[in-house]
Formats: C-alpha cells, sequence, structure tokens
C-alpha cells in the first residue's frame, strides 16, 4: 500500500468539532430546559398523572351437552394480591389479613414469597375468597395499602358428571410454559389455561379476550381518573356444545360405579359420541387449588389410576373382537367356504409342534362353520383358518380399520396402541425368535403384543355397522363432520360379518346372549371378547351396534379385568342400549 | 498532572483515554440496567445478558485491533461487498418480526446492517485516499455518494429508516475532511434542508432566499448557479408527492413527532412518558433504582432505546451531564486522533466511525427528550443489545488499529 501522507486541515477539524460541541450543547440544554426549568410540572405529572393500561376479564365460555344442558359453568371467586413496593408495615397488614381471609400467617408468607415477582408487581396472596370477605377488607380500605383484590372465575361442575376425564380441567400458567403458547391469546403467569380434555382442545374458542382499561395513576398506582373513551372492552368465550347426552352419560355412569373400565356410545352416521365414560374417576374440582396434599398424592398414586381417561389412554389386548379381522381377509382371498364346517374339539395342535392350543370351550363345539364360529366365538376355528393368511395381509387389514394410529377424536393425549408387524417382531424378539405362524395364533384371538384403546375399537364398530364409510369421532356438537378413509369390501364380506354378529347376541348359544333386548323390536349386533391379560383376571370386552328409526348407534363396554365379556360386559351393553331405546322413545312422544 | 495527561494529545494517550471513557459509559449502562430488571441474576435478565454480551465484545475487539491497517486497507472493497451481500440476504429468508433485517443462525440473530456502516465508510475512505489529487474536482463526490445511497437503499427497504440514516451520516465530514470544497458540500446539503422546508410555504420562502444569497457569493459561472438553485426549488415544489410515498408507520411517526396529541397511546406515547420520566428526574434525580415512572414500566423499551430517560429520572440532569461529556470525550478523542494520524486512509475511516458514534448519540438522545421522532435507534455502550455493542467494540477496535500507524 501507497503510503499517503495525513493531509488534514485545522479548519477543518475545527468544523467538525464545532459541530460536536453544538449537537451535545443543544441536547444538554433541552435536558436542561426540562431537568431544572420546567422541573416541577414534570415531577408533579409524574407524581399524579401517569396513564396505567389495566387489564380487564370477562368469563370464559361455558360447555353444554347436545340438548342445551351446561355442564361446566363458572362461579366468581375473588383473589387476593398485594404488591410489595405498596405495603406499609407487611407483618402488621398480613396478622389482619389472616384473620380476615382465614389462612395462616406462615401459609400468607409462604405464598408471598413463592409467587413474588418483584416490588411493583402483585402477588397473590389468597385463593377463592368470598364476596363477604371481600366486602370486610374494602370496609377497612385504609389499614390494607397495597393490598388489591380482583375477579377470578372459577370452574363448578354439574353434579354427577364433575368427575367426566373429557371434560378436562384448567391450570394456572407459570412462566417457564407461556413461551410455548399461542403468542395471540395473551397469557400472563397465573392465569388459567385449558389444561386437559376438552378445556385443552377447544382453548380458543373457550377463553375470552381481554379487555383494556386506561386508567390515571399516581406513582402509588392509586386510581385517580378512568379514560372510558379509550377503553377496550374484554369479550367472554364461546359456549361449546358437546355431542354428548348427558342423561346417556349419567346413566352409564352410574352403571361403571365400583368398576374399572370404560362405556362408549357414538352415531355411526355423524361420529357424535353421546356417552364417554371412564371408571374410576375423581372430582374435577380438586384442580381449583384447594386440594391438600394429602388428597393429590392419594390421586395419584392410587393403584387403579382414576387420573387416566381409560377411554382414549387405556390400553389393554383387544381379545377375540379381531377375530373379525381374520374373518375378512378370509373371506376376501376366499381362503374358505363359509359354508365349509371344521371340528372343534377343544384342542387344536399345530402342525410339526406337540404344543397344545386350548379352546374356551374345553369339550369342544363340534362341527362348526363361519357364522357359528363369529356366534361363539370359536377359538379353534381360528386357529386353523389364520395358518392360511399371512402376517403381512392380517396386519395391514388391522391397521386399515384404524387399529395403531389415533382416531383424530377432538381430545389430547390419545394414545396409539399397537398392532405388532414384522418390524415389531424382528426388532423385540430379534430375527429367529419368533414365528409367523405361532405370532398368527396370538393375533387371531387379540392376543399377544396386540394393544388398542376403548376409542379405536369404537371405530372399528363404526367402520362395520357403516359398512366402510363412518363419520370421524368428534364431542364437538359444532364440528364439520369429516371422513375416514373408506374401507372397500364387497358386500359379501360386511354380510357374513353381520350374520356373525346378530347371532352373538340372537343365536342360541350366542356368546353374547346376556346383551339380547327382550320385547325390543330393535336389533342389537355384537361381539364379545374376553381378553387374557398379565396383571389377572381377563378383560371383559362387548362391541355392538343397534338401529333406531334409521340412525345407527355403536357401544363400545370394557371393562377391566372384569371376567368374561360373554357374562359381564354383554349385560352392561343390554341395559345401556335399551335404555337408550326407551329414552330416545319418551323423547320422541314428547 | 493527571489532568494534563489526560488532556494531552499525544495518539497513545490518547488510546488509553479513549479506554477509560468506554468504562466510564459501560458502567452507565450496567448501573442503570441492574437498576431495572426485577432479578439481574437471572439468565434472561437485560443485565446478565448485557455482562456475557461485554465479555464477548471484549474478545472481539482484542482480535479487531490486531488486525494491520494494511489488511483492512487491501481488502476493503471485498469487506463491502460481503456486507453488502448479506444484507441482501434476509430477503430471500423469511421475515422476522415482519422485516428483513436479521439473519437467523439458529441459536442467535445477525442484523448485518450494522456491519454495512463501517463497511460502507472504509470502502469510500479507500477511495478518497486513493484519489487525493483531484480532490478539488467536483467529480469526486460522485462514487462516495453512489456508495451510500446503494447501502442506505437496501437498508431503507429492509425497512430500517433508522440505520439507514446512520450510513448516510458519515458521508459529508468525510468529504469535508477530505478536502472537498465548501461550495460541493454546500450543494450537497441544500437538498435535504429544501425537503424540510417544502413542508410549510412560509419556510420554504425564507430558505429560497438564504440559499439565493448563498449562492450570489460562491464562485461558481451565472449558469451553474442558476441551474442548481431552480433544481432545488423544484425539489421542494415535489415533495408533497414524494411523501405520498412513505410507509404508512413512517408518515404516522413522522406526523405524531409534529402533533404529539394525535395519538396519546400510540407512538407519542413513549416520547410522553419519556419526558415526564426525564423532567421528573431534576437535578440530582430521584436516586438510584427508585424512578417511579422507570420502576412502575410507565417507560416503554426502558432497557435499550430510554435507557437515556432512565437515567436522566433517577440520576437527574448531573447523570446526563456526565453522560454527554464521557459522549463529548469519545467523539473528541477520536477526532484528535484523526487528526494526529499519520496516514490519510487511516484518518479518514476514523473521522467516519466518529461520525457514526456521534450521530447514534444525538439520534437517540434527541429521540428521548421529543426533538426528532421516534426510531429505534441504541445509544453506544449504554443501550443493551449484543449486535449493536459489538459492532460498537469492533469499531473502537479499528480505531486503536489504525491509531498505531
Amino acid at each position: 500500500m501507497l503510503k499517503i501522507e495525513n493531509k488534514a486541515d485545522i479548519f477543518h477539524y475545527r468544523a467538525l468539532l464545532f459541530i460536536l460541541c453544538f449537537a451535545l450543547f443543544s441536547l444538554l440544554s433541552r435536558y436542561f430546559y426540562l431537568q431544572v426549568i420546567d422541573y416541577d410540572r414534570h415531577f408533579s405529572k409524574s407524581q399524579i398523572n401517569s396513564v396505567k393500561a389495566l387489564t380487564t376479564y370477562a368469563p370464559r365460555g361455558l360447555i353444554l351437552d347436545r340438548y342445551g344442558e351446561i355442564l361446566v359453568d363458572n362461579y366468581p371467586t375473588y383473589i387476593l394480591t398485594v404488591t410489595p413496593y405498596e405495603l406499609r408495615d407487611k407483618e402488621q397488614e398480613f396478622v389482619k389479613l389472616s384473620s380476615i381471609v382465614g389462612i395462616d400467617i406462615e401459609e400468607l408468607n409462604k405464598r408471598y414469597k413463592k409467587y413474588y415477582r418483584g416490588p411493583f408487581l402483585p402477588t397473590t396472596v389468597a385463593k377463592n375468597l368470598t364476596f363477604e370477605q371481600i366486602s370486610q377488607i374494602e370496609e377497612m380500605r385504609l389499614d390494607f395499602p397495597g393490598v388489591q383484590y380482583d375477579r377470578s372465575d372459577e370452574r363448578i361442575y354439574s353434579s354427577i358428571l364433575n368427575d367426566a376425564h373429557f371434560l378436562g380441567y384448567l391450570k394456572e400458567v407459570d412462566r417457564d410454559t407461556i413461551p410455548k403458547l399461542d403468542k395471540n391469546l395473551l397469557y400472563r403467569a397465573g392465569e388459567l389455561i385449558g389444561w386437559q380434555g376438552i378445556e385443552k382442545q377447544y382453548e380458543k374458542e373457550l377463553r375470552f379476550s381481554k379487555g383494556v382499561d386506561y386508567i390515571e395513576v399516581d406513582t402509588y398506582g392509586r386510581e385517580i381518573f378512568r379514560l372510558d373513551s379509550n377503553n377496550i372492552p374484554a369479550f367472554p368465550g364461546n359456549d361449546l356444545s358437546l355431542t354428548i347426552d348427558a342423561n346417556l352419560q349419567r346413566y352409564s355412569r352410574n352403571i361403571l360405579e365400583g368398576k374399572k373400565g370404560s362405556v362408549l356410545v357414538s352415531n355411526v352416521n355423524t361420529g357424535e359420541i353421546l356417552s364417554m365414560v371412564s371408571s374410576p374417576s375423581y372430582d374435577l374440582s380438586v384442580y381449583r387449588g384447594t386440594t391438600s396434599e394429602f388428597e393429590w398424592n392419594n390421586l395419584l398414586k392410587n393403584k387403579d389410576k382414576p387420573l387416566l381417561n381409560r377411554s382414549i389412554a387405556g390400553l389393554y389386548p383387544s381379545g377375540s373382537t379381531l377375530k373379525l379381522i381374520t374373518v375378512i381377509n378370509l373371506i376376501e382371498n376366499s381362503l374358505v367356504d363359509p359354508s365349509d364346517s371344521l371340528l372343534c374339539t377343544g384342542i387344536y395342535v399345530p402342525p410339526g409342534s406337540t404344543n397344545e392350543f386350548r379352546c374356551w370351550n374345553e369339550n369342544g363345539h363340534g362341527l362348526v362353520d363361519l357364522n357359528k364360529a363369529i356366534a361363539q366365538s370359536c377359538n379353534i376355528y381360528f386357529y386353523e383358518t389364520v395358518q392360511l393368511i399371512s402376517l403381512k395381509d392380517w396386519t395391514d387389514t388391522a391397521k386399515k380399520f384404524g387399529f395403531n394410529a389415533s382416531t383424530k377424536i377432538d381430545l389430547p393425549n390419545e394414545k396409539n396402541g399397537l398392532i405388532p408387524d414384522k418390524d415389531f417382531y424382528i426388532k423385540n424378539y430379534g430375527r429367529w425368535g419368533w414365528s409367523e405362524r405361532g405370532v398368527l395364533l396370538n393375533l387371531t384371538l387379540g392376543q399377544g403384543d396386540i394393544l388398542i384403546t376403548p376409542v379405536q375399537a369404537l371405530r372399528f364398530i363404526n367402520h362395520i355397522a357403516s359398512r366402510g364409510e363412518t363419520a370421524q369421532l368428534r364431542l364437538n356438537l359444532s364440528k364439520e363432520i369429516s371422513y375416514y378413509d373408506k374401507i372397500i369390501y364387497s358386500e359379501k364380506i360386511w354380510n357374513h360379518i353381520w350374520d356373525g354378529m346378530f347371532d352373538v347376541v340372537n343365536a342360541d348359544q350366542g356368546s353374547g346372549w346376556r346383551a339380547r333386548l327382550n320385547g325390543s323390536d330393535v336389533k342389537l349386533f355384537g361381539k364379545t371378547s374376553t381378553a387374557e391379560n398379565p396383571h389377572g383376571e381377563p378383560h371383559a370386552w362387548f362391541i355392538g351396534f343397534f338401529d333406531v328409526e334409521d340412525t345407527t348407534y355403536s357401544i363400545v363396554v370394557m371393562i377391566e379385568n372384569g371376567g368374561g365379556g360373554g357374562a359381564v360386559a354383554s349385560p352392561i351393553a343390554g341395559d345401556i342400549v335399551s335404555y337408550y331405546i326407551n329414552s330416545s322413545k319418551s323423547l320422541a312422544e314428547n | 498532572m493527571l489532568l494534563d495527561q489526560f488532556i494531552s494529545n499525544t495518539t497513545k494517550n490518547s488510546v488509553s483515554r479513549l479506554f477509560f471513557i468506554i468504562i466510564g459509559l459501560t458502567t452507565f449502562s450496567l448501573m442503570t440496567l441492574y437498576s431495572i430488571s426485577d432479578n439481574p441474576f437471572s439468565s434472561d435478565s437485560s443485565f446478565y445478558r448485557q455482562c456475557v454480551f461485554l465479555l464477548f465484545s471484549f474478545v472481539v475487539f482484542i482480535f479487531v485491533k490486531n488486525i494491520s491497517m494494511k489488511t483492512i486497507h487491501d481488502n476493503s472493497t471485498l469487506i463491502f461487498i460481503t456486507t453488502f451481500v448479506f444484507c441482501i440476504i434476509p430477503f430471500f429468508l423469511p421475515t422476522v418480526e415482519y422485516t428483513y433485517r436479521w439473519i437467523d443462525f439458529g441459536f442467535f440473530y445477525i442484523q448485518p446492517s450494522e456491519y454495512l456502516k463501517c463497511a460502507t465508510v472504509i470502502v469510500i475512505a479507500k477511495y478518497l485516499s486513493n484519489h487525493q489529487l483531484e480532490v478539488k474536482d467536483n467529480s469526486i463526490i460522485v462514487v462516495p455518494s453512489i456508495l451510500t445511497l446503494l447501502s442506505a437503499f437496501i437498508v431503507l427497504n429492509q425497512p430500517d429508516l433508522g440505520t439507514a440514516v446512520i450510513i448516510c451520516a458519515p458521508l459529508l465530514p468525510m468529504l469535508l475532511w477530505a478536502g472537498v470544497s465548501n461550495f460541493t458540500i454546500f450543494l450537497m446539503i441544500t437538498p435535504i434542508i429544501t425537503i424540510i422546508a417544502a413542508s410549510n410555504i412560509i419556510f420554504f420562502t425564507v430558505w429560497a432566499l438564504i440559499m439565493f444569497i448563498c449562492f450570489l457569493t460562491f464562485q461558481a459561472s451565472i449558469m451553474t448557479k442558476s441551474i442548481l438553485y431552480f433544481a432545488n426549488i423544484f425539489t421542494g415544489l415535489l415533495t408533497p408527492f414524494l411523501w405520498n410515498n412513505l410507509a404508512n408507520y413512517q408518515k404516522q411517526r413522522i406526523l405524531t413527532f409534529l402533533n404529539p396529541d394525535l395519538d396519546p397511546m400510540g407512538s407519542a406515547y413513549h416520547i410522553i412518558q419519556s419526558i415526564t420520566a426525564i423532567g421528573s428526574g431534576g437535578f440530582f434525580g430521584k436516586g438510584w433504582g427508585a424512578g417511579s415512572q422507570t420502576q412502575l414500566k410507565f417507560l416503554p423499551v426502558q432497557e435499550s432505546d430510554f435507557i437515556l430517560s432512565v437515567i436522566a429520572e433517577e440520576l437527574g440532569f448531573l447523570g446526563i451531564l456526565c453522560v454527554m461529556i464521557l459522549c463529548f470525550l469519545l467523539i473528541k478523542t477520536l477526532l484528535d486522533i484523526a487528526f494526529r494520524a499519520s496516514d490519510y486512509f487511516a484518518s479518514l475511516v476514523i473521522v467516519g466511525l466518529g461520525s457514526i458514534l456521534l450521530s447514534h448519540i444525538f439520534i437517540n438522545s434527541a429521540m428521548t427528550i421529543g426533538l426528532i421522532p421516534v426510531k429505534g435507534l441504541p445509544i453506544p455502550f449504554i443501550s443493551a443489545g449484543g449486535s449493536f455493542l459489538l459492532s460498537c467494540f469492533i469499531m473502537i477496535g479499528l480505531v486503536v488499529s489504525f491509531s498505531k500507524n
């Protein structure tokens, strides 16, 4: 680089220095004017005249059943906050507060520490105050500088239905979760957010929109004047109508009282869920924040898992309902003639093996054709015929009916279940640790590694009841109907399955005869299953469908460790179906 | 004796003086950020983050300080083109907060226009130092002006009016420093004043008269002078049409600046709250951590754009006086170094960088006291913000490196 001498001119140096001095001097003189000459005006303005934006709230939307009965309502409570900077004598104020509110001073101090956010921000110290308590504080206003109260709605539930899992609950938002939430809904720490179930799924619809009140306050935050003209009003959230039939829900819930399990009833044509019960349950109001740690631990550690919504997140072996998958594969590929019979002696020994597989009926069913095999749920028939099917065909058919995948019902935390395929077996048992013929013997009975949720069973029965094309399951009444991928089979296949399922309930030795609707002209189709499992008694299943006035309804009953599907689940299903038929009859008459 | 040493003009002393000034400014910065953070030692507080940024910037400073001037000089065109390209890249990426200012590197954002400011100064300095002999020729202003306007144009479209103004700021001081004739400089300023004056018919008439007298005193052919004069007048008349092409938010900012009562809760809310905070601080201030306007969060963006208002409220006019004296010494020291520098290129770069820092200081302070519209420009070494702090330290690193020659 060629060295070029600096030939800066002293005139230019002075010119720039002048600009610098001029710029900074003009700034300083303005500061001087504001801070020294005009000080009094600005200081008094800062004392009394500051516009503060206050957030206002509106109630959250209600949750209703399909006929407009209120399932979840709001009731007003008050929360007590203190602003640390404004407290004159914290200890003394807390002593007085604790006598009014009825909370220990230690508890107040503990919460004060826990929720402290900074000297100028209100800190919540008590919740669920009554109007009387607030009035008492208001009367002694002058003794409580820095103490405010705010309205804060809590949820209240319709009696008996206060334990419906699908409703879900609200939770206080904490600072760590806020960055993960939808920014447009403007959450602040301490506000309530739908955390489970419908409350979470439809948070956007149910949540109110916040408003803003502009008020002039002094430096101590005392309100001087309301500037009403600029206020933005808060709007309540939208009410949400569910597809649930509150009466049916109550009836099925009472039937499950004392049992573990799940009941689902749906409208096949529209995908509407009329009843969704999971038992045992718990009172949803435990989430309101007054629950003691002891009660809480009891709930969390309870062996019966009351917090689990079994209908969508309970995983169970399906048992013989999945024999229908085998039936479809057999007829579709013309592997058996439905009228051909096999001899069931009660024992099956696979070719080349010495292991004995037994039918549930130890004496054997005698000669069994396809229809009888479904109706009486004969294991031997399926042991023999499943040998004609490949593992891939079987699992593909099962997956077509939505197993191993979410039903996309409008609830969070649904489980996918499991249909074990070749990859699964290789991964879990090694390349040579299993045989296709062997695992098929398990799969055709819905046993082995298979896991399904009751709501998947509901989707399965809806596909069958609608002969392939059924609406997506949903709980929101106003949600548009959408359909699952259509399953296409010949009418012949559907006829055979329907015939078999009709006989399950209505034939002499049908395994589900206890579900029979005596004295009704409604035809009930069904399939029972008794799912063996390592945790005790088998799970009892009944899935079925029936028509009432041109509308098809379906039902799934699952009793965890209940025993036989025929003996335990069928009568429950029969009761619920009769109740529903009678109540819709009386509804029609009115 | 210490004072003697402090104001003595040898280059070595100037560099150490620079150090003391920056330590002073960052002390003000950290004190203020500590005062407004709810929980200064949590990792998301602006105080904590600024400490981390300072450490990082200091490391980069050490690195830049050791780059030789020759390397910078020889690669100046490359540096300019690279930063320029980086400023264009955001237009092809998804927007960040509705602008094309940032490049998202996954775990941090980079605002390339921060570095385009320095790059433009360097490339102009190189051009001027290479054409020193033609400096009396008016055509020397063409290339620097085109480079500046091109950079400003790109940044303006991001859109970032504030940084675009900053990019234009060093041009005139550098041309002046290079020895371009007063007449040419005057010609460059006139259109800007004409446009501002065009908003009001009386201002415009007065300005047209002043301009006329000025033109008479300069030595040039009658033809040239009259063409230039009328060109100015026409620009002024066209301004109202150009105004209509401004983006709405820019119009709104300028309008509420002219009449703050138009929108008490919008942009002007910031200025009103800022002036109240500053004015209520008085001569001695309300005390560190005791500013009611600041602490009750009436004052918006108080950790970056309006940090001076916090200082003014809590530490009073005395605090502001100290900050302004430090700012004065900072720019004055840069000017001294530029004046004493033995190399012409170095001298020009330092003047350019000094102009950038001064315009940041001026625009930011003027904004807090309502002298100009809200621009969103931070003040060097005091405002919180990593990208800007880093670019300030890079500038000082360049100055220290150049002052060695």
